[in-house]
């Protein structure tokens, strides 16, 4: 065998045990240092002790998280997958869809930490919403709307034709072939995309540390109260240094965890739906 | 009544797309805004190339704002961890395009996806539980340095590259894969001397994106740079402009130079993302 072959050989089966070894590690570390911290106790009381965090549990932050994600959510998948359906089905001209395309890259560059900044200085201070869940949100919406408008801008570009085609020319229009056609046979994929985004949403932190995260809050009940944040909550138990460690362990084992579950159930779905189109 | 749905649905879809365009605009205004008042106090150039940073004017001295060692630990630790990354990624993507059957390559593109879902924060916690204290062991001084973060970075860049450079891979391997074999090459040499150089206009397409994620990146980076204004070198601890952003907002006052400052700062990060796209699309239409 020449050198020069044998060396790209040898090149891609270290690179992909390399990256096999990095990912088993880094869900086996988290999992096996924190699964002992993981009862149900602290699943479902507040942080508690004289270094906030050092006893007690997590369920503010979880529930936290939560309404940070679904806010996120709820603002950037509306109009991401409202872009992806006019790029698709009503964009006509072609300079109109490069330019589109070409915003959606740009936000989709914009650091976070930036998107944090943009939503301090109008939501939390000109607009006086203070810090809470929504300033929050809209910044974290902001950062999903690309993640998501890819996914589903291709999701809609991939459908079968004919099926759109035939709504035509049984004489539906446009609005009704969308609602009745492509979005319900899209469901599962435009699901995918946003459950994806959601975890995406809920592990960043940069863009809500000084917009509604704080160090310790109830669970929260309205969008105009700031809220606990599970990454922010293992940042600072890290930050605490030794004596809330095992607690950093058990709550960086509930991220890794939700992240494991969606990220299957994502995929085992995608399998599913490729199985019934094959047939 | 159909028709008016009609309309009304497509105005409705007009205004969300809308939605989208303003938000960059008000992104960009609102920074852009939020920047300018700095540079009443401190001239351009002053801020760009120097490297005091002195938000508070201490005894004796006037506030100094300089981001010259940001902007270099910046770009160094990410050119630093697109290169770790780079070199991995291929080599996965190699493995994943040229060895793998179309079943094993079903469960690994969502195995390695997982690593792209994994929060920065939980990142950043690993570095300093791992690799911080194996560098501790190794004899850096405290543990924290620019190679760590650069370790760190080029872990979370590895999905993007790794999906992006083995989906051009497999497109050059239908390709010529088969001509290669026909005429009796070996399949590894066809690999490495056609399939390969094929792909580099499209490999660097995806370190370009990658390069992005990797200057913006916050929390990961900030746990384990050491927080030092200092010159990034290889062992030594540094800061980057997003981990300034981030560690000083809380305690900038609203209005002041220095809370300025940190939305200047902001602005430079999105300037210098910007030239390093423009840059690299021009190598590669220059060289390609």
């Amino acid at each position: 065998m020449h050198i020069r072959g044998l060396f790209t050989k040898i090149w891609a089966y270290t690179g992909i045990i390399v990256v096999s070894v990095v990912i088993v590690f880094l869900f086996a570390f988290v999992f096996w240092k924190g699964g002992s911290t993981i009862t149900w106790e602290f699943l479902s009381t507040p942080p508690a002790g004289l270094v906030l965090g050092s006893e007690g549990g997590i369920l503010p932050a979880i529930t936290g998280s939560l309404a940070f994600t679904l806010t996120a959510i709820v603002i950037g998948a509306v109009p991401a997958i409202s872009t992806a359906l006019y790029l698709v089905f009503f964009c006509k001209s072609r300079r109109m869809e490069s330019m589109i395309h070409l915003v959606i890259q740009c936000i989709a560059g914009i650091p976070s930490i930036v998107l944090g900044l943009f939503s301090y200085s109008l939501f939390v201070r000109d607009l006086n919403f203070g810090r809470c869940i929504l300033s929050s949100g809209i910044a974290l919406g902001i950062m999903v709307l690309p993640f998501i408008e890819v996914r589903a801008e291709k999701t809609f570009r991939e459908l079968n034709p004919a099926m759109i085609q035939s709504a035509y020319a049984l004489g539906c229009n446009k609005t009704h072939t969308i609602l009745t056609v492509v979005l319900p046979a899209c469901r599962g994929e435009l699901f995918s995309g946003i459950i994806l985004g959601g975890c995406y949403a809920m592990g960043a932190t940069a863009p809500m540390i000084f917009t509604g995260a704080v160090a310790f809050a109830s669970n929260p009940t309205s969008l105009f109260e700031p809220a606990m944040a599970l990454p922010l909550h293992l940042y600072l138990l890290v930050a605490q240094g030794h004596t809330s460690l095992d607690m950093a362990y058990g709550t960086a084992f509930v991220m890794m965890a939700v992240i494991l579950i969606s990220n299957v159930l994502v995929t085992m779905y995608a399998r599913r739906r490729q199985r019934e189109w094959k047939q | 009544m159909r028709r008016i749905t009609n309309i009304i649905f497509k105005i409705i879809l007009c205004i969300l797309t809308g939605v989208t365009l303003a938000a960059l605009a008000f992104v960009i205004i609102f920074i852009v805004k939020e920047a300018l008042p700095t540079f009443n106090d401190v001239s351009v150039h002053e801020f760009l190339f120097t490297n005091e940073w002195m938000p508070v004017e201490g005894i004796g001295s006037g506030a100094r704002f300089g981001i010259f060692n940001f902007i270099a630990a910046t770009v160094y630790v990410s050119f630093l961890a697109m290169l770790i990354a780079i070199v991995i990624g291929i080599g996965a993507a190699l493995y994943l395009s040229c060895v793998a059957t179309d079943r094993i390559r079903g469960i690994m593109y969502p195995f390695v996806d997982l690593l792209a879902g994994i929060p920065s924060v939980v990142y950043g916690f690993i570095g300093l539980t791992v690799i911080v204290r194996l560098f501790l062991k190794v004899g850096v001084h405290t543990g924290v340095c620019v190679l760590a973060a650069a370790i760190l970075l080029a872990i979370m860049l590895l999905p993007y590259l790794i999906s992006s450079c083995s989906e051009t891979l497999l497109k050059n391997k239908e390709a010529y894969l088969r001509a290669g074999n026909a005429l009796g090459v070996d399949a590894w040499y066809t690999i490495s001397t056609v399939i390969l150089p094929a792909s580099w206009k499209n490999i660097l397409t995806a370190m370009i994106l990658a390069i992005g994620r990797a200057m913006g990146e916050t929390m990961a980076v900030m746990m384990v740079i050491g927080n030092a204004n200092l010159f990034p070198t290889l062992l030594g601890k540094s800061e980057s402009i997003a981990a300034v952003i981030a560690l000083e907002m809380g305690t900038a006052v609203n209005g002041s130079t220095h809370f300025h400052a940190l939305y200047a700062a902001g602005l430079v990060l999105i300037v210098l993302l910007f030239i390093i796209n423009v840059g690299i699309n021009m190598i590669r239409n220059k060289l390609l």
